[in-house]
């Protein structure tokens, strides 16, 4: 925190550099001591304070959960600020330069006293003036009563003044305050209200004429939006009078802004990339060029201040539209690149759709410079934000999930490599464990972080498997998977254990190698000891969990997830190779581990589900071994075997598959009533 | 911790081999009639340079080369390393090779007057000159002087004594570099060591204070508690280094000379009983030191009353002395020390010392007790102190060459009394103590034939000898038989003096032994038959912590290993114990009559089959019953809770390398591994595999199985039909059943598990001469340590990825729907979005005029809060005024 503060501090310090710039500058001229601005010094001073806090409360926000990987993003971070606004300063004075348009300067101030919806703020807003009159009051009276004291408050003033200074601003507390006040009441003379009337004039000129003055006023004032309350608003030369015109004048530059420019380069309306990058060395391009970086900026930096959902998903779409644009400006896209994965990690849902989908977009259209980029830092916030399992967090997994899976699905033949680095890590972390067999070296393994990983890998070779060669990567996972299923035995792992043969199943089935996965539920049917624990244990979902805690290992609801779970891998496992040739001697030891579990068994229920399942599966064994018994080839014929069953495997009577069915929709159920 | 011992920081002097006094080895000699050439007592001088026992002799002054090295090494002695004053007024300037001549000249005839010397004074002069070949001292010394706090780094200290492995090494090396040393120089740089170390202590101790002083000075507001805390812990550590000092002095005294200041060990042993723990510690670990080097390489006998009273010259009355006192202290410091073991503060400490002792001297008298407390604790609870334990046994059984076999045997005793007393509840790791026993084989066979033929020879000898007798005049004869009877009595002596024990002995000691620990590991067996029938106590906390049988594992190993050692007498009893003990209830349900683990049973079988093997090959006993115990464990066999790697095991002793099997079960084993390896893992998968290949090869008949002929039924006798859950392997009828699995297994996902697969199915794979290079290699340990998971993660953390074939990419959602994910943008409506700008600009408007007011309040009410300060002001002024006034008045 302490770290981020100074950074935060220091950020602030750049970004106030117009206005310092122009204290410099007035300095010489007013040098006049003026009692009465010293109020207004005051607002300045706090005001800009005010934005540091506000940034520093942004970037702690940004950066809490991505520290969790690296350090590298702070720097990251560090050197975007920095880059922004250097880069910031030169743009103003493009920007700047022309004021030879029409400005209606009919202040209408309105009070917005009339409309305070804003119930809090405005209310303490109120009873603040109250007390102030009542002060100043008092005030008066004093003076009145003593005039004397005048003297020595006017004595004493500046004291006040500067113990306060330095209390609230720590390293800039040298600052000459009273010349800074001078250059603000310069500066606000200077300043231009904008009302309606200006703003829909500008409008209008620049829809009727793209090239005329208009547009450069429109950015400026845009930028004077962006900026509202972010920066010192003595730092813009805008005022705006009425919350429409602010609105308006957002509302209209980010709807319009991709249109205009794309016409102002003359390229159609749908803006690829190769188009952009044609008419990027035509002098139109120069001279869109900097009203273009202006109102990129600005929108980065409303999208990194604006806290409101619909509004963000709003900016988003916008910059999607154009982000073909951003092609020419390197450090705003990974700038870009960083909100979105961060929005993209911490929105809600559609928010981080969209984030998503411009991410996306950038992989498509900034492809090679930029998909790499895409890919590492969408992964690093996955890993960064996958360290816990919250209840409500199983969803929002999924979603990241699959949204790095169709990232990384774009173009293989960069992304699998990178699998493959982040699957050999994996499995270097696995092999270093099984080495030492340390406790904590354990822990790294049973997590939620390396659990998701590998199951987001193996999602990703679920999705890509038939299409594509994904051999090494395919028998990497397995090993992974089977190594961590080694790692911990014991009644307590069981859930994650079932886990990693429901992700040996899923690839199984994806790839069609057949996984033995039988003995990974074994263990479990030994153990079976008569449960008489019979008090309600409100549930044991074992999706939420990674070892079950000690208490619940002889509840009766443990029992029952333990023989739902483990009936339903075993009849997943058995429906892929239902129609094999072997399907009966791959039965054969289940069965009779099964056969015993059953006998065994003392709670009906358990029996009744238990026994189906036997039945099923015996069922369907017979059927085989029937179809088997009038065949003439042997083993060694592949051809022979692999048409075996082809018709029957194609249709779906089966009454295994309607088991499975059955199965699948009982487990769905109780997850839902859970 | 507990180990702090400066006295391990300097090169400690080696034994008694080079101990300059010449009259102890004769007097050794003279009284125990066990060591030292004969001719020591007829010329004491000249067996200064003789080394008993089997570490080269000194170097002799005249064999001495010096080479272009040795002088650079006192050259650089000369220049930088002296920083003691003694050396340096003796040596300045002699650096030279021609000094080196006149030096070797005096240390020739120091040596000849060392006898008559009782305390040299020559010593530095010597010691600084003297050549040194390695140069170690040097570079040891200098490393020492580094820092004071590495020398009094408590903790590494105790650290390096803790590995035990790590010592014994060290040790060792000190040995090898210390045989070419003089023992003088060591001597003298040892003492210099010390003086500076003592220095350096000196002087650290002032600044210390005064930085205490300055804390002191600080914290004034509770100085009067700190200074008297302060004070009581000051004193308290001056005390402690004090006595540090002192101890560092007496073993050093103790080490540059032990025959003088033998007296020393007193004053050590009195500093063990030290209030102080550390102190004490430090005690006990100094004397373990000292002990160390100065315990001579026999054992000491204290001279009887008679010879007592018989007189003796000086050198001797010296060496009597100086023995038992050597002997009383020794005697009383293990007392205390097993006083002390049972002292749980002490106990890690005193454990330590033991096991140093024991393995360094295990020669020297009362070693039994040594043995008896280290063997005690091999069933301690803290890992630490059984794993010293252990560790110092097993030096002990890998170098008998030390104690001559004989503590060896008082060990085994002791531990197999230890496991009869404990009825069978002790760590494992007490017998994994035996496994590193060594058994001389040739030692029970060839022996009696030499002792036949030396006794023929000797009949033939003496029949010549009478025949030659016979005619030979009385003098003749007299003298004759003066010359037998010295002759004998040389015999005798020089079998007494000779290192080797005879090989009677030996064959002894070693049945002695043999029998032991066969007694040990029946009993263990005996009792785990007994306890399965009675369940052991519940209240024993140390069989639940240890399992069931905690040594059974370990018993089971090394029956397995020393199985060739087993008398035939036994055989019969163990094969009939270790069936019950692998035996199978029959009814799955219920409670199974004996509790042990599955990995147990299969290392019975296998513990069964080596027997066999290795004793009976001859009576081809057919071992039916556990071919049936392995045909039902394959299906109790779970991959997380027994150890793959006795599965395996199993498979290679019992089917892999069996010999010629029962046609009905092969295929029996043939049909049950295939479908086991459908369901485990693939290094078990793989194992069963290459042991089904196996059988196949050998099994022509077998072979059928691959094919699917509705005749085959014709071969499977009494049963038809397959039945896969028979336990008898006899009754499964697998000769009437088809590889199917194979097939499934040949889409294995692991290469090697499908390709095994895939070869069986394949016509050529089958051909006996083909794979018999193949069968010959891999066998199923093998099969399954290459696949198990370490190894294969190892493999596929160190390759590289290539991306080989053509990738396309794609644009298209791989697994979300398009259609939902579009719509998310159009859902956003611009009128709303409007409204929610304008609230933003409201917000930080309002945020803005929030913080513009209540500056405003706080600078108000700043000024209200001044007219309270004015008017105290003016107060006071009208006071000052009026005080004037009234002076001027």
């Amino acid at each position: 925190m302490g770290k981020l503060g100074k950074k935060a501090r220091k950020f602030a310090k750049k970004k106030l550099q117009c206005v310092m710039r122009n204290n410099r500058k007035f300095k010489s001229r007013f040098k006049h001591k003026a009692a009465s601005v010293n109020k207004k010094c005051r607002i300045g001073k706090s005001d800009s304070l005010s934005s540091e806090q506000h940034f520093e409360e942004k970037s702690v926000d940004n950066t809490i959960d991505a520290a969790a990987f690296s350090n590298c993003l702070d720097n990251i971070y560090g050197e975007d600020d920095v880059d922004l606004m250097e880069n910031g300063s030169e743009d103003e004075s493009i920007v700047l330069q022309d004021s030879d348009c029409p400005y209606i300067s009919d202040v209408e101030l309105d009070n917005d006293k009339d409309s305070s919806e804003h119930a809090a703020l405005s209310e303490n807003n109120k009873d603040i003036h109250i007390k102030i009159v009542e002060k100043k009051q008092k005030l008066d009276r004093l003076l009145k009563k003593v005039p004397k004291f005048s003297k020595f408050l006017e004595s004493r003033r500046a004291d006040l003044q500067k113990s306060k200074n330095e209390d609230d601003s720590d390293d800039e507390g040298d600052t000459n305050y009273l010349n800074g006040v001078s250059t603000s009441e310069e500066h606000l003379n200077n300043r231009r209200v904008i009302n309606s009337c200006t703003v829909d004039l500008w409008c209008w000129l620049v829809i009727e004429q793209p090239e005329g003055p208009a547009l450069s006023n429109l950015l400026n004032v845009f930028q004077a939006a962006c900026f509202y309350g972010f920066d010192s608003d003595e730092g813009q030369l805008h005022e705006f009078s009425d919350k429409k015109v602010f609105s308006k004048v957002l509302m209209f530059v980010l709807s319009e802004a991709d249109g205009i420019f794309c016409k102002l380069l003359g390229v159609a309306d749908s803006c690829s990339k190769a188009s952009i990058l044609k008419s990027m060395n035509t002098s139109e391009w120069e001279n869109v060029r900097p009203f273009l970086r202006s109102y990129l900026k600005s929108c980065l930096l409303l999208l990194n201040q604006v806290t409101d959902g619909q509004i963000l998903i709003f900016i988003l779409s916008r910059i999607k539209s154009s982000i073909a644009f951003f092609a020419a400006f390197p450090s705003l896209t990974e700038f870009l690149i960083k909100i979105l994965v961060h929005l993209w990690v911490t929105g809600e849902e559609s928010l981080a759709l969209c984030s998503f989908l411009v991410v996306r977009e950038i992989a498509l259209k900034l492809h090679s410079n930029w998909y790499d980029s895409c890919l590492m830092k969408t992964y690093k916030a996955f890993i960064g934000h996958s360290k816990f399992f919250e209840p409500g967090n199983h969803k929002k997994m999924d979603f990241l999930q699959n949204s790095i899976v169709e990232l990384y699905s774009l173009d293989l033949q960069i992304s699998c490599q990178k699998v493959f680095v982040s699957l050999q890590q994996l499995a270097n972390i696995l092999s270093q464990t099984i080495k030492t067999m340390k406790k904590d070296e354990l822990k790294k393994i049973h997590n939620w972080q390396y659990i998701n990983c590998i199951s987001l890998w193996v999602k990703f070779i679920v999705c890509n498997i038939k299409d594509h060669d994904l051999q090494r990567l395919l028998s990497l996972s397995i090993l992974i998977i089977n190594g961590i299923a080694h790692l911990f035995p014991g009644l307590r792992y069981l859930p994650l254990r079932f886990k990693c043969v429901q992700m040996l199943n899923q690839l199984s089935f994806s790839s069609g190698v057949f996984i033995p996965v039988a003995s990974f539920i074994f263990d479990f049917l030994d153990h079976n000891e008569n449960i008489t624990d019979t008090t309600r244990v409100k549930s044991c979902d074992f999706s939420s969990v990674l070892k079950v805690p000690k208490h619940l290992l002889k509840s009766c609801k443990f029992q029952e997830e333990c023989i739902f779970s483990a009936i339903e891998l075993l009849s997943a496992h058995f429906s892929q190779w239902r129609y094999h040739i072997s399907f009966p001697e791959l039965s054969t030891i289940p069965l009779i581990l099964f056969k015993r579990f059953h006998e065994k068994l003392n709670n009906e229920a358990f029996r009744r589900q238990v026994k189906r399942f036997i039945d099923q599966v015996e069922q369907n064994k017979e059927y085989i071994e029937r179809k088997r018994d009038v065949l003439s080839f042997s083993p060694g014929d592949h051809a022979a075997i692999d048409s075996f069953l082809q018709m029957e495997k194609s249709g779906c009577d089966c009454s295994f598959s309607k088991y499975y069915d059955s199965i699948q929709e009982n487990s769905r159920s109780r997850i839902a009533q859970t | 911790m507990e180990s702090h011992s400066p006295l391990y920081l300097f090169p400690l002097p080696r034994k008694t081999e080079e101990r300059p006094i010449g009259g102890q080895h004769s007097l050794g000699f003279y009284l125990h009639g066990i060591e030292g050439p004969l001719e020591d007592d007829v010329d004491g001088a000249s067996i200064i340079n003789e080394d008993p026992g089997d570490f080269p002799p000194e170097t002799c002054p005249d064999d001495l080369q010096i080479s272009y090295h040795d002088c650079r090494f006192i050259e650089r002695l000369t220049i930088s390393e002296i920083n003691t004053h003694t050396i340096l007024s003796l040596t300045t300037g002699e650096n030279s090779p021609e000094n080196l001549e006149i030096f070797q000249k005096l240390r020739d005839r120091r040596r000849r007057e060392r006898l008559l010397e009782a305390n040299d004074t020559e010593t530095n002069w010597c010691d600084a000159t003297s050549p040194n070949p390695s140069g170690r001292v040097r570079h040891r010394s200098r490393k020492q002087t580094v820092n004071l706090h590495e020398v009094w780094n408590w903790r590494e200290l105790g650290h390096g004594l803790k590995s035990p492995g790590l010592g014994r090494r060290g040790s060792s090396c000190r040995r090898r570099g210390r045989q070419l040393e003089p023992r003088r120089v060591r001597r003298d740089i040892v003492g210099r060591k010390w003086r500076e170390v003592r220095e350096l202590l000196q002087k650290n101790r002032p600044r210390e204070e005064m930085s205490l002083d300055r804390f002191l000075f600080t914290n004034l507001a509770d100085r009067d508690d700190d200074i008297a805390k302060v004070e009581k812990e000051l004193s308290a550590e001056e005390v402690f280094a004090r006595k540090k000092i002192k101890l560092a002095e007496v073993g050093m005294s103790l080490l540059e000379d032990p025959e003088s200041n033998i007296k020393c060990l007193k004053e050590l042993l009195h500093i063990c009983n030290e209030k102080d723990h550390n102190i004490a510690k430090l005690g006990l670990m100094s004397l373990v030191a000292v002990f160390k080097d100065i315990i001579p390489g026999y054992r000491i006998r204290l001279p009887t009353e008679k010879e007592l009273e018989m007189k003796v010259s000086k050198e001797i009355r010296q060496t009597r002395f100086y023995e038992s006192t050597l002997l009383s202290s020794y005697k009383a410091y293990l007392l205390k020390l097993i006083a002390l073991e049972e002292d749980p503060s002490f106990h890690c400490v005193a454990v330590r010392c033991m096991c140093i002792l024991l393995d360094a001297v295990p020669h020297f008298n009362f070693r039994e007790n040594l043995v008896a407390v280290v063997v005690r604790n091999l069933n301690s609870s803290d890992d630490v102190v059984r794993k010293l334990c252990c560790e110092t046994l097993r030096s002990l059984f890998t170098n008998e060459g030390k104690h001559e076999g004989q503590v060896t045997l008082e060990a085994v005793l002791l531990i197999s009394e230890l496991v009869k007393a404990h009825d069978c509840h002790l760590h494992p790791d007490i017998l994994e103590v035996f496994l590193s026993l060594k058994f001389d084989e040739d030692l029970g066979k060839a022996r009696p034939k030499e002792n036949a033929k030396v006794s023929k020879k000797k009949k033939r000898k003496k029949y010549l000898e009478q025949s030659n007798q016979l005619p030979s005049t009385d003098g003749k004869r007299r003298k004759h038989e003066l010359m037998t009877k010295t002759r004998e009595e040389l015999n005798a002596d020089m079998k007494s003096v000779s290192f080797t024990p005879d090989n009677d002995e030996r064959r002894a000691a070693q049945s002695e032994i043999l029998s032991a620990i066969f007694g040990t590991y029946f009993r263990i067996i005996r009792h785990c038959m007994d306890s399965s029938l009675s369940r052991p106590m519940l209240n024993d906390i140390s069989s639940i912590r240890l399992g069931q049988h905690p040594l059974l594992g370990p018993c089971l190993t090394g029956l397995g290993k020393f199985s060739h050692l087993i008398d035939l007498d036994f055989m019969g009893a163990l094969m009939g114990s270790l069936k019950k003990l692998a035996g199978h209830s029959g009814s799955h349900c219920g409670s199974t009559s004996n509790s042990l683990t599955v990995s147990e049973k299969l290392q019975c079988c296998i513990v069964a089959f080596r027997v066999m093997r290795n004793n009976l090959d001859a009576l081809n006993v057919d071992l039916q019953e556990f071919y049936v115990q392995l045909y039902n464990l394959l299906l109790e066999y779970r991959p997380f809770r027994d150890r793959g790697d006795v599965l395996a095991e199993a498979l290679k002793t019992m089917l892999w390398e069996g010999k010629q099997h029962d046609m009905h079960r092969a295929a029996a084993f043939v049909k049950r591994l295939a479908t086991f390896s459908l369901s485990f893992g693939s290094p078990e998968a793989l194992a069963a595999l290459v042991t089904i290949k196996h059988l196949l090869l050998r099994n022509s008949k077998c072979r059928g199985l691959l094919e699917n002929d509705p005749g085959g039924g014709s071969l499977s006798g009494l049963v038809v039909k397959y039945r896969p859950d028979a336990s008898d392997p006899h009754l499964s009828g697998a000769l009437a059943s088809v590889l199917w699995e194979l097939s499934l297994l040949s889409k294995h996902y692991n290469p090697s598990v499908s390709s095994a697969a895939s070869s069986m199915l394949s016509t050529e794979g089958m051909n006996p001469s083909q794979t018999q290079a193949f069968l010959s290699t891999v066998s199923p340990t093998k099969a399954f340590e290459d696949l198990t998971t370490e190894q294969e993660l190892f493999k596929a953390a160190n390759k590289k990825f290539s991306p080989s074939r053509k990738i396309k990419s794609g644009n298209e959602f791989v697994l979300m729907n398009a259609e939902d994910v579009r719509k998310i943008e159009s859902v956003v409506d611009e009128d709303v979005v409007e409204g929610k700008f304008e609230e933003h600009f409201k917000l930080l408007k309002d945020f803005d005029e929030n913080e513009r007011l209540r500056l405003e309040l706080d600078r108000t009410s700043a000024a209200i809060r001044l007219y309270g300060e004015y008017r105290q002001q003016k107060k006071l002024k009208r006071k000052a005024k009026e005080d004037k006034k009234r002076k001027c008045l």
